[in-house]
């Protein structure tokens, strides 16, 4: 891997948002792709920052700071990404479920999907199956993420599935899920096509959804 | 067989009284073991595998995050309350945790257990201003709460609702001014707690309120959903969901 790629992905690890214009645009003028930046460099951090975080060496703060410095980088790369006119990678609908508000796992992978191509109906927090439906509906998405963060909460999330099924919906999209609770098996359970275990997981899954198409 | 507890510190003060009554031994663990799951259920699988005897083991916790999955009874028997967190144990009921959820999702409860170990907004903000300038510690304290609407203090009674008052009004002022939060009072139950410490190591079979795992069984997921709606569907997916 290049030099400036582990400068980027440590960057991003320790959320060092001062760095992140000056190293990106060094990449580029490496001549590395906004998508090897991605993949190699800001991906990598966002998933060692990941890892930490639930092994209980990193907290919080951290997590936002490498979020907030993957945004610095990605505010660089996004332009240029659609000045290459590349293909938007599919369309994606994410929302936190109903009666649960933290937002900030979903928020996360909802910038590293759009960082990665993917056009972003966000429909925040607490979001009732109902108004999932309607979303899909409206805007024939590829792909229904779920987010819930509570053990409480996380139940909705197959309601959610089942509403987009008698709604006649649920062949239309892959549904992805994740949130601290949510597990492989849970996704299983109420239908979901894929669980992801963290924001670059989210990233890798739904990239394969839509090569599979 | 002998019966020993094993809670979270949040809870010793409700299950001191009646544990101490029946002269069960307890291991209190440190607060806080819910924010990393995985290690919480290691840390709670080192306890349960240094009991040499064959042993009926209560456990103070709920689901906590998903803190209590994947533990293994071994050759003793486990009893847990099937329930989310602690705070369904403070208010007595899942079906009183269930109300209190509906009205209002956005709530955040303190607790005597959990002001004691300073797990709130405006201690968290004081630590956070000793590391990073104001900014930053506005920004990451105003990331994690801004969502919430309401903070709720439960005691376990008319006395500790009066002993904790203060200081959550202190709380309660700081969320006020900074989110808009609205501040209530609510005295809990010690029902679950009660029955949890003297009555559940009786049990059979698990039941509403408290599961039973028995000798080599293990604390699954899905062990905690209740009610029909609540239970996730049978599944018409695909059999292999992680891709």
């Amino acid at each position: 891997m290049s030099d400036t790629l582990t400068q980027i992905s440590h960057a991003v690890f320790e959320g060092r948002v001062k760095d992140m214009a000056g190293l990106t645009k060094e990449a580029l003028a490496a001549g590395l792709t906004p998508q090897e930046i991605l993949d190699r460099g800001l991906i990598q951090g966002m998933q060692m920052i990941g890892k930490e975080f639930k092994e209980g060496k990193k907290f919080l703060p951290e997590v936002l700071f490498a979020g907030r410095a993957m945004q610095a980088s990605l505010n660089i790369l996004r332009p240029l990404l659609a000045q290459t006119g590349a293909k938007m990678m599919g369309k994606v609908i994410i929302g936190t479920v109903k009666g649960d508000l933290h937002d900030i796992g979903k928020n996360l992978v909802a910038m590293m999907l759009e960082g990665a191509g993917f056009e972003l109906i966000d429909l925040g927090k607490d979001v009732a199956p109902e108004q999932f439906v309607e979303a899909v509906r409206r805007e024939k998405p590829d792909i229904v993420a779920l987010s819930a963060l509570l053990t409480t909460t996380m139940r909705s999330m197959g309601q959610t599935v089942e509403r987009l099924k008698e709604a006649g919906l649920r062949d239309h999209v892959r549904i992805m899920i994740g949130g601290a609770p949510v597990t492989s098996d849970f996704a299983c359970q109420i239908g979901a096509d894929a669980y992801g275990s963290s924001a670059p997981h989210a990233v890798e899954i739904a990239t394969q959804f839509v090569q599979a198409r | 067989m002998p019966l020993v507890i094993l809670a979270c510190r949040v809870l010793e003060s409700l299950m001191e009284p009646y544990r101490r009554e029946a002269g069960i031994s307890a291991l209190f663990m440190e607060y806080g073991l819910h924010r990393t799951p995985e290690l919480m259920a290691a840390a709670l699988q080192g306890a349960i595998d240094r009991l040499t005897e064959p042993s009926v083991v209560i456990l103070g916790y709920g689901l906590c995050g998903n803190g209590v999955v994947g533990l293994q009874a071994r050759q003793h028997t486990l009893i847990v309350p099937r329930a989310d967190d602690c705070i369904t144990l403070l208010l007595g009921s899942y079906e009183r945790y269930m109300q209190e959820f509906s009205a209002e999702p956005g709530t955040y409860y303190l607790t005597k257990g959990w002001l004691a170990c300073g797990s709130h907004p405006l201690s968290e903000y004081q630590q956070l201003l000793e590391k990073y300038d104001q900014a930053t510690a506005d920004w990451i304290l105003d990331e994690q709460y801004r969502n919430y609407r309401r903070l709720v203090l439960i005691a376990s009674s008319q006395a500790e609702l009066v002993a904790c008052r203060a200081q959550a009004l202190e709380i309660a002022e700081f969320c006020a001014a900074r989110w808009g939060f609205r501040f209530e009072e609510r005295i809990g139950s010690t029902d679950l707690v009660k029955r949890l410490v003297t009555k559940a190591h009786e049990l059979r079979e698990s039941t509403d309120d408290f599961l039973l795992i028995p000798p080599g069984g293990e604390i699954k997921q899905e062990m905690f959903w209740r009610a029909p709606g609540e239970r996730p569907a049978a599944s018409s997916g695909p059999k292999h969901p992680n891709l």
